[in-house]
């Protein structure tokens, strides 16, 4: 691969695959101009030096060879970064040698995306100024339409979806994560590692208020505040007591207790079993989002399984979140220049109306993209339901 | 390049016909001359914005904006670093080249000292610096400035004779351009009002990536509160002062060296001698040259606006 010369890759393949650069000092510099795409940043005034406590807050390690060759141990003379340019407190010279920078997590697969600050510079610089459509525009106006067009994307466009590997713990209760905002799907993972589909249930909910009543008149009971006491979670109980097989409706020969597939029953009537229901019909249990709690519970069967849980945030809960596709890019620029114009006096409705469908057939577009469908995965798919395919 | 102050001064004249209409001293020109250029300063912000909002054409020397945008070049600064006051907030950047100075000795005992170089209205509105013999002094602490800026005043009165030197940085702010956070983000400015909205939302509170600040009582106040350097502001600074400086000798003669040039483009030189024709006009109470001079200033804005 070439070296950067000038396209918008700018750091070399060392930079980027071993996440290190190394700088050859003769003696006198005075500074070392490091040129990651990431800033270099210390923790706190003190975190360069390795007995710090803080130390391994740096995003960065600086190591030091007088040959170049290793080992390449940490540089211990107090030094100070600005801008990827690292420079000695003293304001003396580093010594002839090596130095090397060596980044605490890498950064592979960063150029499929485009920051939300970039977004924003370049909207601007395209978009807004003399003679444009947009001629002036705040900044901040700018930052609101793009965060909302982030959130918006994140919803149902880009490939934002985040995963955690999960036990099912004895109380049946996961708690949500703190960016979650909606869950995509949760599997049961087998010793296989095959994951099966764990539905939502539409069998019992999570009540989100459980007032103790009064015996007589069922009305609710107040605290010395005022407020309605609130009782246990019985159906919650319930719930995570149930045995499944009574509801999936499971053969067991030694289910003795059965009262829907009672054992004598079932042996009476094997093969006979019509209209089952696929939805309750399957052993891979059940969740249900109790938004009390904000929590995730599932049903009695699952307990001790892996999970897989997938859920999409909003993009914007983590500054490393905000990287918006290249793919999606266009879109977002449409959305921030509809959304600005949909919101000014004085622009005509057919400008507004243009930019609507521009904003549309762009996010369209991005999510054709994104869907990642690519005909020979279609062709090997489809094969198998005997079908000729002709490609 | 700058329009000759000589030049227009003498073409002023010979339009007036001195022997027939009256003479403008060079007193009366110099503030005449300086009136003028201010005005026509002011007159290049509106015009620009006038002509922002008509269609622009692509000619290399007749573009208006692109004209009127050279005419200000001259008077924008490059960025420069504001200072953070421990108060909470940025003080302009200080123009970094002095416009006079003044040197007084002490007098044991004496604590007022009048100053007869430094004009008291450029020592009220300037930045000043103090020295005590070389050493810089701290105002409030060391030496207090009246209130109208007339006098200096000791803290405490000498107590032995050493050499005062008072440096007077002009105030030459006039316009606040950009201020920019660690030389690449600029900083977004706001109303005090705006700001309280935009604070408290998740998504637009301002962050070292999206700062913004405040511009009150000619302090920037910087948000989020942790900028508390790497902040510099470019803006547009005042036009200096023509002066036709003169010596005596059987009658003004122009001293070149003490003189002050326009600082407007040369393309200013008509503008320039029709306006001060105007306001000449006034002062020797000619209505003709009053007639003559309105009408041609009204033609050039006919002209320029078309």
């Amino acid at each position: 691969m070439a070296a950067p010369n000038g396209g918008l890759i700018n750091e070399t393949n060392q930079q980027y695959y071993a996440g290190s650069q190394i700088i050859m000092a003769a003696g006198a510099e005075l500074s070392l101009v490091y040129t990651f795409d990431e800033p270099l940043k210390l923790y706190s005034g003190t975190s360069w030096s390795p007995l710090d406590s803080d130390h391994y807050q740096n995003n960065f390690i600086f190591e030091y060879s007088p040959n170049g060759l290793a080992p390449y141990p940490e540089y211990t003379i107090d030094f100070k970064i600005a801008n990827n340019t690292i420079t000695r407190v003293d304001g003396l010279a580093f010594d002839a040698g090596f130095y090397r920078v060596r980044l605490r997590e890498t950064n592979y697969g960063s150029y499929i995306g485009i920051s939300l600050n970039e977004i924003i510079n370049n909207f601007i610089v395209a978009y807004v100024g003399d003679g444009k459509l947009i001629p002036s525009v705040k900044r901040t106006d700018v930052l609101f339409h793009a965060k909302r067009g982030m959130q918006e994307f994140s919803y149902d466009t880009l490939r934002s979806v985040k995963q955690q590997e999960l036990s099912v713990p004895n109380n049946l209760s996961i708690i949500l994560p703190q960016d979650y905002v909606n869950y995509v799907k949760i599997s049961r993972v087998d010793a296989l590692g095959v994951k099966h589909i764990i539905y939502p249930t539409r069998l019992t909910s999570n009540p989100t208020e459980m007032p103790i009543q009064e015996i007589d008149t069922g009305a609710p009971i107040q605290d010395q505040y005022a407020n309605n006491l609130q009782g246990t979670p019985i159906i919650e109980e319930n719930w995570a007591n149930a045995d499944d097989k009574r509801i999936t409706g499971t053969y067991d020969p030694n289910f003795q207790n059965a009262q829907i597939n009672a054992n004598t029953w079932n042996g009476n009537t094997v093969g006979q079993r019509y209209g089952l229901n696929p939805e309750t019909s399957n052993m891979n249990g059940w969740f249900t989002i109790n938004n009390r709690e904000g929590k995730i519970s599932f049903s009695s069967n699952l307990v001790g399984s892996l999970i897989i849980f997938e859920y999409i945030s909003d993009g914007l809960a983590y500054d490393a979140d905000t990287v918006v596709p290249k793919m999606a890019e266009e879109a977002l620029y449409a959305h921030i220049a509809y959304s600005i114009l949909a919101g000014r006096v004085n622009v005509p409705e057919y400008i507004v109306q243009r930019y609507k469908r521009d904003r549309s057939a762009k996010l369209r577009n991005t999510k054709i993209r994104l869907s990642n469908i690519k005909l020979e995965e279609i062709t090997q798919v489809m094969r198998n339901k005997s079908k000729w395919i002709k490609h | 390049m700058a329009v000759s102050v000589d030049t227009v001064y003498r073409t002023v004249l010979l339009i007036m016909n001195k022997e027939s209409r009256g003479y403008l001293t060079p007193d009366e020109y110099n503030k005449i001359a300086e009136q003028v250029q201010f005005e026509m300063f002011n007159e290049y912000f509106e015009d620009l914005n006038q002509q922002l909002r008509v269609p622009e054409n692509d000619s290399e020397y007749s573009n208006r904006v692109k004209n009127l945008e050279e005419k200000l070049a001259l008077f924008k600064t490059t960025p420069k670093a504001a200072i953070y006051n421990p108060g909470g907030y940025f003080n302009l950047p200080t123009p970094p080249v002095q416009s006079a100075q003044e040197t007084f000795t002490s007098v044991v005992g004496q604590a007022a000292y009048a100053f007869q170089v430094l004009q008291a209205s450029e020592v009220a509105s300037g930045t000043l610096q103090v020295f005590y013999d070389g050493v810089l002094k701290t105002e409030g602490a060391d030496y207090t400035i009246s209130p109208g800026g007339g006098f200096i005043n000791l803290i405490p009165p000498a107590m032995g004779v050493f050499t005062i030197n008072v440096v007077l940085y002009q105030n030459d702010f006039y316009k606040l351009g950009t201020v920019i956070y660690d030389n690449k983000i600029e900083i977004e400015r706001l109303n005090r009002n705006n700001f309280l909205y935009i604070n408290m939302s998740d998504l637009t509170k301002p962050n070292e990536n999206n700062p913004i600040f405040i511009f009150e009582e000619n302090k920037l106040y910087v948000y989020p509160d942790s900028i508390i350097n790497n902040v510099t502001a470019n803006y547009l600074r005042k036009p200096i002062s023509p002066v036709w400086s003169f010596t005596v000798n059987q009658g003004y003669v122009y001293d070149p060296i003490n003189s002050v040039d326009f600082e407007l483009q040369p393309t200013e030189q008509t503008s320039l001698i029709t306006r001060i024709l105007l306001y000449a006009g006034v002062v020797v109470r000619d209505p003709q040259l009053v007639q003559l001079a309105a009408g041609q200033i009204q033609n050039e804005k006919v002209n320029e606006k078309s």
